[in-house]
């Protein structure tokens, strides 16, 4: 029978393969059994260790947030009183109210992205009108303020950068502001072209905020570039009533 | 002895599951034999075959609470644990010192030539294509024991049978193996 002769070929070689075990074997299973560990005590123990090693890391990562630090998070209606507004008009002026510095978020310097947004997302209506565009200087800082009349943008991005030229949006084509530094600022769910009607370039004249310049508004996104005579820190936060984004440059 | 042991064996495992040793090592002393005899086909190295049955038997009696079922579930709960630790051990040979198999005599017959070529075809094999063979063929294990030990359903455990043995010899069929 086939299988049978099979099977015996198979248990032959297989014969062949292992011999017997030696006879000592029994004799060493025996006495590693009578002095090996106890029924799975060492892997309990080992299993609750790492679970709490684990529970402490996950607990400090979460607490501590070492990674994923935003410092640059600015909330619209979190900032001062609606009453402190920036200064008005393109010409130097130093007579507007000016906020209380202590309220105000710090100054940051690196040359990331600073990210400004508000909370509720999607915005309702989808897209911000902007209706004023305004610059001043007070003492400690150059400040720009962007107005908008009916709700806020959906997100705010405000990145420095080492020098004044930009790239216009849709053309494509690269403008240079006076200055040797600058800041590019990106508005998201926001025009300009419904209810502004002020200047599109203006220069300041200003110690550190030499000039600023819108340098796209197109499918929702409005963008400014500011011309900087040095680079210098900023700090960006809202204001309410109206919604106002403000973007303040660090003078000397 | 087996016979013995095996009427003995709801004592012995209610003893070695309160944490008698020796209860335990007289469970699993028939065991041994075939334990050693797979994992020596497995690793085709007698020493490291008793090292793994070694090994293998303190993590039985370590898991010994993890055994479900009656006492016939002993056997292939213990085979599997057993290839198990002859995977683990594969894994580790690639540092460790290889020991060559012995050299064996040549005798030229022609049942040793047929035997020849089955042990050439057998080593061409994986472990893990051996398994099955050993189980069943060399083991006599039934069919539901085999797909216990490799831990699959016995359709699974048939397919891996007939697939291994039909790289033996190809002109097999599915009624000849079983």
């Amino acid at each position: 029978m086939p299988n049978e002769n099979f099977r015996r070929e198979l248990g032959n070689v297989f014969d062949e393969m292992t011999g017997s075990p030696s006879s000592a074997l029994p004799d060493r299973v025996r006495s590693s059994l009578a002095s090996g560990p106890e029924q799975r005590g060492p892997y309990w123990i080992a299993g609750v260790a790492a679970t709490l090693i684990a529970l402490v890391v996950i607990g400090v990562l979460f607490v501590g947030n070492p990674l994923n630090r935003q410092p640059n998070k600015i909330v619209p209606g979190t900032g001062p009183s609606p009453t402190a507004s920036a200064a008005a008009s393109p010409s130097p002026s130093s007579s507007a109210q000016t906020t209380p510095d202590s309220s105000l978020p710090p100054f940051v310097c690196n040359s990331s992205t600073g990210f400004v947004t508000k909370a509720t997302t999607p915005p309702q209506p989808p897209v911000a009108f902007i209706d004023q565009v305004r610059v001043g200087t007070h003492a400690g800082y150059d400040r720009v303020t962007i107005e908008f009349n009916n709700t806020d943008p959906s997100q705010v991005d405000v990145t420095p950068q080492n020098s004044p030229s930009f790239t216009q949006s849709p053309s494509g084509q690269s403008v240079t502001l006076s200055g040797s530094a600058g800041v590019l600022i990106t508005i998201k769910g926001a025009d300009e072209h419904t209810a502004y009607s002020g200047s599109t370039d203006i220069k300041t004249g200003y110690s550190v905020l030499v000039e600023a310049r819108q340098v796209q508004d197109f499918e929702g996104t409005v963008q400014w570039g500011l011309g900087m005579s040095k680079p210098a820190c900023y700090r960006a936060f809202f204001l309410t009533n109206p919604t106002r984004l403000v973007i303040d440059i660090q003078t000397p | 002895m087996l016979a013995a042991v095996m009427e003995q064996r709801p004592q012995l495992m209610q003893s070695a599951a309160a944490g008698d040793a020796d209860s335990f090592a007289v469970l699993i002393e028939p065991l041994l034999d075939p334990a050693y005899r797979l994992a020596a086909v497995m690793l085709d190295n007698r020493s490291s075959a008793e090292d793994a049955v070694q090994e293998a038997s303190i993590k039985a009696w370590r898991k010994l609470r993890q055994l479900r079922g009656d006492a016939k579930s002993l056997r292939p709960w213990f085979l599997s644990i057993v290839a198990n630790e002859c995977r683990m051990a594969r894994r580790q040979r690639w540092w460790s010192v290889v020991k060559l198999p012995e050299i064996p005599s040549v005798v030229s017959s022609p049942e040793h030539g047929a035997t020849s070529d089955l042990k050439a075809a057998l080593l061409k094999l994986s472990p893990e294509e051996r398994l099955p063979l050993v189980l069943h063929f060399y083991l006599d294990l039934p069919l539901d024991e085999v797909a216990r030990a490799l831990r699959v359903s016995p359709a699974a455990a048939k397919s891996r049978i007939y697939r291994a043995a039909k790289r033996l010899r190809s002109d097999l069929t599915q009624e000849e193996v079983f």
